[in-house]
């Protein structure tokens, strides 16, 4: 039985970077990455185990989505707190992807991989990671961002999120194979997942660092 | 079908490439952007360093020319009357009554006269506290100081008195700036008559000080940088982003005008 992929080691690298650096963060955004990231492990083994018995997982990974949306959202109140109060703006997009998460789910079923509210809940992202770096710039304080844990943190989301649009939008127009038999898809979501996760250890590295100094 | 297939895989590819340089470039334009940030806000840093250690060094200056002036008065004046005092005492005869009393009452007044001249001397070691009175009347002690001396002929218009805002960094500056004209007039200038107009207009503040001395190359002097003090008027005048404007000719003297933005 095949538990492994390349996405299950990269999650595995991170959660145990994420539990190395994190697991003495006294906040609460740090400390639910470790949890967040047991949960992608677990999810990402359980469907790659289902997937080898030719099983049905996507209500899995619906099922996972609808945290990664809570998550991904906490994460970018986390970072846009230090420049304004984001919880207006944030309602706004959370509402959306949600409402377009279950209006699917009640349309089409669980049993069918959630596009559309991927699709949007990627750009809504992107557009807030966007957002975070504009008013980086315009903040009048100066921040050494090579050392900058959230910086870092919205760099790995919007590689991930702003690079996987193309794969999103285009998920039903190709299913090009290669060696093994991996899809195009499912080797740009591993090259997205190992660009996701070196840099979010990263950031957990710069929080260490960070909670060291401020210590 | 296959070449179908093989140019879609490339547009995919190159698409998705190119949504992954975007970041990428986003990244490196962010870096770029604080970098400068970085810079910017380290030559505030830096300027502000140069003002609070020129503020510093002002400071010093104003207590120096104080303590000399104190000096001064207390071996000219002070010293003078004391030691007149001691005369008129030592000459009273006590069996001449009347004229023992007319030399006590002279030495009463020489006291006297000494004690007022101390308590304004004492005025003047309050030193920091001279400009917490306002402006005018720091500039107006200075230019009573000079008056005492009895060498010039002053003309002077101070309208500063009234002065409803302050700004205590500038207002040393600007007392140290007057000392530092007023010593350069009393240095060099061989001046006979010396006139002072200060005031306030249009958020700025004035001072104009002219003077009938011998005047001097004002291009040549700016060239000598040992030459009376000028660099260090005008590096404090850009300090405060004020204006200095000199015009002097030969054997006719010397006008100074100065603009600052104020508060």
């Amino acid at each position: 039985m095949n538990f492994t992929s390349p996405i299950v080691i990269a999650e595995l690298i991170c959660l145990i970077g994420a539990f190395i650096f994190l697991r003495n963060d006294k906040t609460v955004f740090w400390k639910l990455s470790i949890a967040y990231l047991l949960l992608a492990l677990l999810t990402e083994a359980a469907g790659s185990y289902m997937s080898a018995k030719r099983e049905n997982n996507l209500w899995l990974y619906n099922a996972f989505v609808f945290f990664e949306i809570g998550f991904i959202f906490i994460g970018i109140y986390h970072s846009l707190k230090d420049y304004l109060n984001p919880k207006p703006i944030l309602f706004v997009g959370l509402g959306i992807v949600y409402a377009i998460y279950f209006g699917f789910i009640l349309k089409d079923s669980i049993m069918v991989f959630n596009s559309v509210a991927v699709t949007v809940m990627s750009v809504v992202f992107s557009l807030y990671c966007l957002y975070y770096y504009y008013l980086l710039l315009n903040d009048d304080k100066f921040i050494e961002i090579k050392d900058h844990p959230q910086f870092w943190w919205i760099t790995g989301v919007l590689f991930y999120y702003f690079g996987g649009t193309v794969c999103n939008l285009l998920s039903d127009v190709f299913d090009v194979r290669f060696g093994k038999g991996f899809t195009l898809r499912y080797v740009i979501t591993i090259t997205l997942n190992l660009i996701l996760y070196s840099v979010w250890t990263y950031s957990y590295t710069c929080r260490a660092k960070q909670r060291k100094l401020q210590s | 079908m296959q070449s179908e297939t093989t140019k879609i895989t490339i547009l995919v590819v190159v698409a998705t490439l190119i949504f992954l340089l975007m970041p990428v470039f986003l990244i490196m334009y962010i870096r770029s952007y604080n970098r400068h940030k970085k810079n910017h806000i380290l030559e505030k840093q830096h300027m502000q360093q140069k003002f609070e250690a020129e503020m510093l060094q002002a400071r010093i200056e104003v207590q120096d020319n104080t303590m000399q002036t104190i000096a001064t008065e207390l071996h000219d004046n002070v010293g003078q009357l004391l030691s007149l005092t001691t005369l008129t005492l030592n000459s009273i005869n006590l069996e001449n009554s009347e004229k023992a009393a007319i030399k006590i009452e002279n030495s009463l007044s020489l006291v006297r006269k000494s004690i007022k001249e101390l308590r304004e001397l004492a005025k003047l070691l309050h030193g920091e506290q001279i400009v917490e009175n306002g402006i005018g009347n720091a500039l107006q002690q200075e230019i009573n100081w000079l008056e005492k001396t009895g060498t010039y002929v002053l003309n002077v218009r101070n309208s500063l008195f009234d002065l409803q805002t302050t700004s205590p960094d500038k207002d040393l500056i600007i007392l140290r700036l007057l000392q530092e004209i007023i010593n350069n007039i009393i240095k060099h200038a061989n001046a006979t008559a010396i006139s002072f107009d200060a005031y306030y207009e249009n958020n700025k503040l004035y001072l104009n000080v002219e003077e009938n001395g011998v005047g001097f190359n004002y291009e040549a002097t700016k060239l000598n940088k040992a030459g009376m003090g000028l660099n260090s008027i005008s590096k404090r005048i850009e300090m405060i982003n004020g204006k200095l404007v000199l015009n002097s000719t030969p054997n006719k003297g010397t006008a100074i005008l100065i603009e600052i933005p104020y508060p």
